[in-house]
């Protein structure tokens, strides 16, 4: 039986996550590999897109839970946490504020970008909270089971 | 009705409006709010009052503006009195006050999901500090601080007894019984949410109430409410993800705004 709030959030932060790159589209600022040359923070987080694919197959296979998914929203939310807000920021708030005409789409796209951190962050501590519920329900579950098998 | 036990995948704890909403409408819940945002107005206007009638101030006006700094102090009163009434609806419609805090709670989940609710803050954090520099010009603190000059003692209850009442009362106002009460009414959680995030940010609005330019000061009011709705919107968030258990919130809250309030006592940040 699979959790449909956990489907619900993992495909609400993927679509976050792709405005989240057309803002990057639009803006042609902070973009690397496959629009330029470079390689950058921009690159590594396309790798996000196979990961949610693959995850979703393996968790429709049960072959992961949501502890998976709990490192995965967990670790999205540090990385673009570390890359926008951090203090070593590669690419700090301004880089999106002003770079839009006029200051409002700024602004839009900025706020695009807080909520897209907050659900990756909230999912992960949903998907947290869901993965210890299901490891004591198993812990519980482990000995009745075992009582029941014995002579 | 029979209870079935809940199914593999999904929490434990299946989200439940808590006993106390179960036989009254939102009557309570606007009473509540209504109240708070009245305790708002009334306590800053019995303070203006009372500078002018000591002689503290000129104007009207500057009265005002004065009262309006000591609302990290005066928030006590009004955080009394919601707990006062919580008290009261408990009393009249049966349940105890740790039944709107949630599910049962162990230290250990109370200090794991504060952090939880720390971290999940953070793009609250910089779009709030971005908004304020926007406004208010780069590493500006935020008005409804830098209005704050308080003498040492006052300064001593606004880090160490304000921000506990605060907890006890705001967030179990708002997340412990107004938000069942509308769920129950409206049948829609969702909406529910959307409406109290934005009753709770509103009532940001009245503390404190600032003049300028002979009226009140909206853009600070509208900068007030813009500031906290972020963080409101988390936060409610996070009620439903915690499976609503409200203690880690308030622990979380706590750290924050006693921080903060600590930070401008002690003068870390000028």
């Amino acid at each position: 039986m699979h959790n449909r709030t956990l489907y619900q959030l993992t495909w609400l932060a993927a679509a976050m996550s792709l405005g989240h790159h057309l803002d990057h589209l639009i803006r042609h600022n902070a973009v690397g590999w496959p629009l330029t040359d470079q390689v950058n923070a921009f690159t590594i987080s396309l790798i996000v897109y196979p990961v949610i694919a693959t995850g979703l197959l393996l968790y429709h296979a049960g072959r992961v839970g949501p502890g998976f998914w709990a490192l995965v929203s967990g670790g999205g939310a540090v990385f673009v946490s570390a890359v926008h807000f951090g203090p070593a920021a590669v690419e700090p708030p301004e880089l999106i504020l002003d770079h839009y005409q006029p200051p409002i789409l700024g602004w839009l796209a900025f706020g695009w970008l807080a909520a897209f951190v907050a659900v990756l962050a909230i999912t992960s501590v949903y998907e947290t909270r869901v993965w210890w519920q299901q490891r004591q329900a198993r812990r519980a579950a482990r000995p009745a089971a075992g009582a029941g098998s014995r002579p | 009705m029979t209870a079935t036990p809940p199914a593999a995948g999904q929490p434990a704890v299946q989200p439940q409006p808590s006993a106390v909403a179960a036989d009254t409408g939102v009557g309570a819940a606007a009473l509540l709010v209504g109240s708070r945002i009245a305790l708002w107005l009334e306590v800053q206007l019995l303070l203006t009052g009372l500078l002018l009638l000591g002689g503290q101030a000129a104007t009207g006006g500057e009265a005002f503006n004065d009262a309006a700094g000591w609302w990290m102090v005066y928030g006590a009163l009004v955080d009394l009195g919601t707990l006062g009434i919580i008290f009261w609806l408990l009393r009249r419609d049966g349940g105890t006050y740790r039944g709107l805090l949630g599910p049962p709670t162990t230290a250990w989940q109370i200090a794991l999901g504060a952090l939880g609710v720390l971290a999940a803050s953070v793009p609250a954090v910089v779009f709030s500090s971005e908004l304020t520099s926007a406004l208010y010009g780069d590493d500006a603190i935020p008005p409804m601080f830098a209005v704050v000059d308080l003498p040492p003692l006052a300064s001593l209850f606004s880090v160490l007894v304000v921000p506990l009442l605060a907890e006890l009362a705001e967030p179990v106002a708002y997340l412990g019984v107004v938000l069942p009460r509308l769920e129950q009414r409206l049948g829609r959680p969702w909406l529910a949410a959307t409406i109290v995030v934005v009753v709770w940010a509103g009532e940001h609005a009245f503390y404190p109430l600032l003049t300028s330019g002979g009226g009140l000061d909206l853009e600070f009011a509208a900068y007030r409410v813009g500031s906290v709705l972020p963080y409101l919107t988390i936060w409610t968030a996070l009620y439903y993800a915690l499976g609503r258990r409200l203690l880690p919130i308030m622990a979380a809250r706590w750290v924050f705004n006693g921080g903060t309030a600590a930070a401008l006592a002690l003068g870390l940040v000028e």
